[in-house]
């Protein structure tokens, strides 16, 4: 399989396939709408903006609602950053190729976690026992989306760590 | 756990009110495990918010895996708050708390 990024120079260079174009943009595009419009005890909002202070609730809240419009406000600035990316893309040899600049690397590792918190909030990942998934459950196909987009972190974590000029 | 309700007559240790409590007394800053967030992102914020060797940064992280919990920080309130929001905005379960 062809890798997904990879160093060219100082930059790193996002090249997609069609399908995973259309399921990033989708999965982007679905948790603005969840952090845009959050419904009522939504698990994906309640992982997002999880618990700050233990044993305090006044000073939780109080640190929650501190925190809440920066997190919020980075967190759609990361998704918007990412569909901009899709959309600047070149077409080159059935992929789209993106060359990253200065902080997008960063925003994509976190726009990538943030869907997959937000997919594993919603499949209540906690509770679920992989080994015992049947490939048919349906379950089974956003866990597959959650390792596929994991292993793109891991190759973006590699470049962002230098680990793949050492190998 | 249960604790005992009614009268008693053992002294109850007064609870103090905010504003009796130093604001520079440090906050424990916590790390919680997770089954999405990957290890090698995990070492990776580590390093980022906290600007920890990679060593120390893959050390606590495997506390983290392991014991489910790790101590990351210990800072005076507003500085702990830094780091609950940088933590919270990489998507890393992290809370603080006054030490007991």
């Amino acid at each position: 399989m062809t890798a997904t990024f990879v160093r060219r120079g100082e930059r790193i260079r996002l090249q997609l396939r069609p399908p995973e174009v259309d399921l990033l943009a989708r999965l982007a595009g679905e948790l603005r709408t969840a952090l845009e419009e959050p419904g009522p005890d939504d698990p994906v909002v309640a992982r997002l903006f999880p618990p700050a202070v233990l044993g305090d609730p006044d000073a939780d809240r109080e640190v929650r609602d501190l925190l809440a419009d920066a997190l919020l406000a980075d967190r759609l600035a990361g998704l918007e950053a990412v569909l901009e990316l899709l959309e600047r893309g070149r077409r080159s040899r059935g992929r789209l190729v993106v060359d990253l600049a200065e902080e997008e690397p960063l925003l994509v590792l976190g726009v990538l976690n943030d869907i997959r918190l937000a997919i594993g909030a919603r499949i209540d990942i906690e509770a679920l026992d992989r080994d015992r998934l049947a490939e048919d459950d349906p379950l089974a196909y956003p866990v597959a989306v959650m390792d596929h987009l994991g292993w793109w972190q891991e190759q973006l974590l590699a470049i962002l760590d230098g680990r793949d000029r050492q190998a | 756990m249960a604790q005992a309700v009614g009268p008693s007559t053992t002294p109850v240790r007064e609870i103090r009110t905010e504003s009796e409590v130093s604001p520079d007394l440090p906050w424990d800053v916590i790390v919680w495990d997770d089954p999405v967030n990957l290890m090698s992102y995990v070492v990776f914020v580590f390093k980022q918010v906290f600007g920890f060797p990679d060593h120390l940064a893959r050390k606590l992280m495997l506390e983290v895996h392991e014991q489910g919990r790790a101590l990351v920080a210990s800072e005076p309130r507003e500085q702990a708050e830094r780091y609950v929001h940088a933590l919270h905005g990489y998507g890393l379960r992290a809370t603080m708390e006054r030490p007991s």
